[in-house]
C-alpha cells in the first residue's frame, strides 16, 4: 500500500453489534440524556414485524413519543419536513431510525431541521454546510447494504426539481449504529443478495478510487472478507444469526470505508440507472461492479490483485500467479453474481437487461442507455474514479452491462 | 509544502504572483477555447446564461472568475469576486494547495479526493467545469505536464491538436 502524501479519515459512530444489541438502546439514550425519541421507519419494516421486535427489546424503559412509518422508498423533502413537524409536536429529543438507506437518510434530514430549528432543508445541502452537532440519532439498519448507519452522507430527493440533493458533513454520522441480526433475519433472499452486493461495491470502490488511504482500505478489506464468506451461506440458510451479524458488520465496515474514500464509476453509472429507470440501487451495483473493476484494471492492477485475498481466501490467492490475481478478482465477482442468480431462482439479475420490476416488467429498456450515460456525466462520484470516463466510455460500459457481455478491454482508452 | 509554511515574504509573494498570472492566463484561455473549440463550446452550451463560476483559494484568493453573459457569450471576468453573484465556487482550502495543482505536483482529481477543495454549487455543473479545465489544460500544456494534470491524456484529432490549439494560444494572449 502506497501511503498518500495526505489523507483524511473520520468515523465517530459508536457501533453496538450483537444478538442483544437492541436491548442496549435505552441505556445508550439515557447516557445522552435523550429519553424521548421518535421512531422513523417505513411500512415494509413495520409489516415485517420489526417495530414490534424493537419495542419488545426496549421494554418500556424509555418513552417513545411517536412512531412514524410513512417514509417512501425514495426519501424526499416533503417527508423530511412533515416528520420534523411531528418531532416538534411530540416534544422529542432524539431519533431512532429503523430501516434501510431511505429511512436513515430521511432521519438525517429530519435531524438537521430539528437541531438547527430550521424549516428549510435546502439551506444545508451540499458539502460541509453544517456547522453544529445535531441531536442524538441512533440508526438501526434493517438491511446489510447502504452503510448509511455510519456514513457522513444523506441523499434526499427534491421531487419539484427532479433532482437528488446530496448532504455531506461529519455531523451526519449517527451517534450510534445498532447492528442486531434480528433486524435482517426475515429479509428476502434477492434483497439480501442485492444489498450485500451494494456493500461489496462500497468496499471494492473504496480500495480502488482516488480517495483511498490505509485506514479506508483496512476497513474495506475486512468488509470484503466478511461479505464473501457469509453471503451465500446466509442466502441458503436465511435465519443463520451469526451469518446475518457478519453481513451487518461487513456493510458497516464498507460504509466507514467509502464514507472516507468516496466511490467511483460503479456508483456513477449505478446512480444514473437508478434515477433514469427507478431501478433498485443494490441490483445496479451487483451488475455494474465487475465492469467498474475491469474498466479500471490498467490503473489499479496491484490494488485489484490484493482484493483476491479477502474475496477468495488464502488458498486461492496463494495458488494464483501474482499477474493473474487482478483478473481473478473480477472473475470472482462475476461468479458470485451467477451463484446468487442460481440460488435466488433467477431473481438476482446478472445484466441490466434482466432487471425486472415486481410485476415482471423490464426495468432498464435499451433505448434509455444514452440518457443514462448522459446523466452519469453529472454525478459527482465520477471525480473519484481512477480512470476518466467520457460519454462514449459510459455508453460502452452500459451496453456491455446491458447484455451481460464481458467488457472489451481493447476499447478502454488509456491516456 | 514545507517551504511554503516558512515565514518568508519574498517566496510567498513570488508564489502568489505566479498563481495570479497562471489563473489570469488560464481564464483568458477558457474564454478563447469556448470560442474556437467544439468540445469546450458544447460544455458551456449546457450551462444557463448569466452563469458564473470561480476557481481560487481561501481565504483571500487569488481567484479566477469566468461566466456566461446574458447573450450566452463566455467571458473571463478577471480576478475579483467582489460584487458578483457566483453560482459555483471551487475553492482550495489555502493558496499552498492551489499552488500544488498549478505547479503540477498534484492533479485536480487527486486534490479533490484528498479533500483539498470545497465545491459549492450544482454538482453536474461542477463536473462540466472540471471537464472544461481538463480540455484547456491539454491545450495549454506540453504533453508531459498535461499528463500529470489530467487523469487521461486524450487522443485528439490532428486539427484540434494543432490549429485549434494555436487559435486558443493566440486568442488567450490577445484577450479575444
Ligand atoms: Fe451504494
Amino acid at each position: 500500500m502506497v501511503i498518500p502524501d495526505y489523507y483524511e479519515f473520520g468515523s465517530r459512530t459508536h457501533i453496538m453489534a450483537g444478538y442483544d444489541a437492541l436491548e442496549q438502546i435505552p441505556g445508550l439514550l439515557s447516557s445522552m440524556d435523550a429519553q424521548n425519541p421518535m421512531v422513523i421507519t417505513d411500512q415494509g419494516v413495520s409489516r415485517a414485524g420489526l417495530v414490534d421486535i424493537l419495542l419488545q427489546a426496549l421494554d418500556s424503559r424509555i418513552t417513545i413519543k411517536t412512531i412514524q412509518d410513512d417514509v417512501p422508498a425514495d426519501s424526499d423533502l416533503i417527508t423530511v419536513h412533515t416528520l420534523a413537524g411531528q418531532y416538534r409536536k411530540y416534544g422529542c429529543n432524539a431519533i431512532i431510525a429503523l430501516g434501510g438507506g431511505s429511512v436513515m437518510d430521511t432521519a438525517k434530514g429530519v435531524n438537521i431541521l430539528v437541531s438547527a430549528s430550521s424549516d428549510n432543508l435546502l439551506a444545508f445541502s451540499g458539502a460541509n454546510a453544517l456547522t453544529h452537532a445535531l441531536n442524538p440519532l441512533v440508526a438501526v439498519p434493517t438491511t446489510a447494504g447502504t452503510g448509511s448507519e455510519v456514513t457522513r452522507v444523506a441523499v434526499i430527493s427534491d421531487p419539484d426539481n427532479l433532482r437528488k440533493l446530496l448532504f455531506t458533513s461529519g455531523f451526519l454520522m449517527p451517534d450510534a449504529a445498532v447492528l442486531d441480526p434480528r433486524m435482517t433475519l426475515t429479509l428476502p433472499a434477492p434483497v439480501t443478495a442485492a444489498t450485500a452486493m451494494d456493500a461489496l461495491s462500497h468496499a471494492v470502490e473504496a480500495c480502488l478510487c482516488l480517495g483511498r488511504n490505509p485506514l479506508s482500505t483496512a476497513h474495506a478489506h475486512e468488509a470484503i472478507a466478511l461479505i464473501s464468506q457469509h453471503l451465500l451461506p446466509v442466502i441458503l440458510q436465511p435465519d443463520h444469526k451469526p451469518g446475518r451479524l457478519a453481513l451487518a458488520t461487513g456493510a458497516a465496515l464498507a460504509g466507514m470505508a467509502f464514507s472516507n474514500s468516496m466511490v467511483g464509476m460503479v456508483h456513477t453509472l449505478g446512480h444514473s440507472v437508478g434515477s433514469v429507470c427507478h431501478a433498485p440501487h443494490g441490483t445496479c451495483m451487483a451488475v455494474l461492479l465487475p465492469y467498474g473493476m475491469a474498466y479500471n484494471l490498467h490503473k489499479t492492477q496491484p490494488l485489484l490483485a490484493d482484493l483476491l485475498l479477502p474475496m477468495a481466501g488464502a488458498d486461492v490467492y496463494a495458488r494464483t500467479p501474482p499477474a493473474d490475481r487482478a483478473q481473478k478478482a473480477i472473475d470472482w465477482v462475476n461468479r458470485m453474481n451467477q451463484r446468487l442468480h442460481q440460488v435466488t431462482a433467477g431473481a438476482h439479475a446478472v445484466c441490466l437487461r434482466e432487471m425486472k420490476s415486481q410485476d415482471g416488467k423490464s426495468l432498464v429498456p435499451g433505448h434509455l442507455l444514452p440518457k443514462i450515460a448522459h446523466t452519469a456525466l453529472g454525478d459527482g462520484s465520477i471525480f473519484y474514479n481512477p480512470e476518466d470516463l467520457d460519454y462514449d466510455d459510459c455508453l460502452m460500459v452500459l451496453e456491455a452491462a446491458f447484455n451481460g457481455a464481458p467488457l472489451d478491454l481493447s476499447r478502454v482508452k488509456k491516456g | 509544502m514545507t517551504d511554503f509554511m516558512e515565514i518568508s515574504p519574498g517566496r510567498h509573494h513570488r508564489k502568489r504572483l505566479y498563481l495570479s498570472c497562471m489563473l489570469w492566463f488560464f481564464g483568458r484561455a477558457v474564454q478563447a477555447a469556448a470560442r474556437v473549440d467544439d468540445g469546450v463550446k458544447s460544455e458551456f452550451a449546457a450551462m444557463p446564461d448569466n452563469f458564473t463560476f470561480c476557481l481560487g483559494a481561501f481565504p483571500s484568493g487569488p481567484y479566477m472568475v469566468v461566466g456566461k453573459d446574458s447573450l450566452g457569450r463566455v467571458r473571463h471576468l478577471g480576478s475579483s469576486i467582489a460584487d458578483r453573484t457566483i453560482h459555483l465556487h471551487m475553492m482550495f482550502k489555502n493558496p499552498a494547495l492551489l499552488f500544488r495543482v498549478f505547479s503540477f505536483q498534484e492533479s485536480t482529481p487527486v486534490a479533490n479526493a484528498r479533500n483539498r477543495l470545497y465545491v459549492h454549487g450544482d454538482v453536474p455543473q461542477a463536473c462540466a467545469v472540471v471537464r472544461i479545465m481538463d480540455m484547456v489544460q491539454v491545450f495549454l500544456l506540453p504533453k508531459f505536464l498535461a499528463k500529470r494534470a489530467v487523469k487521461r491524456y486524450p487522443a485528439w484529432p490532428l486539427k484540434r491538436r494543432t490549429l485549434v490549439r494555436a487559435q486558443v494560444y493566440v486568442r488567450a494572449f490577445a484577450g479575444l
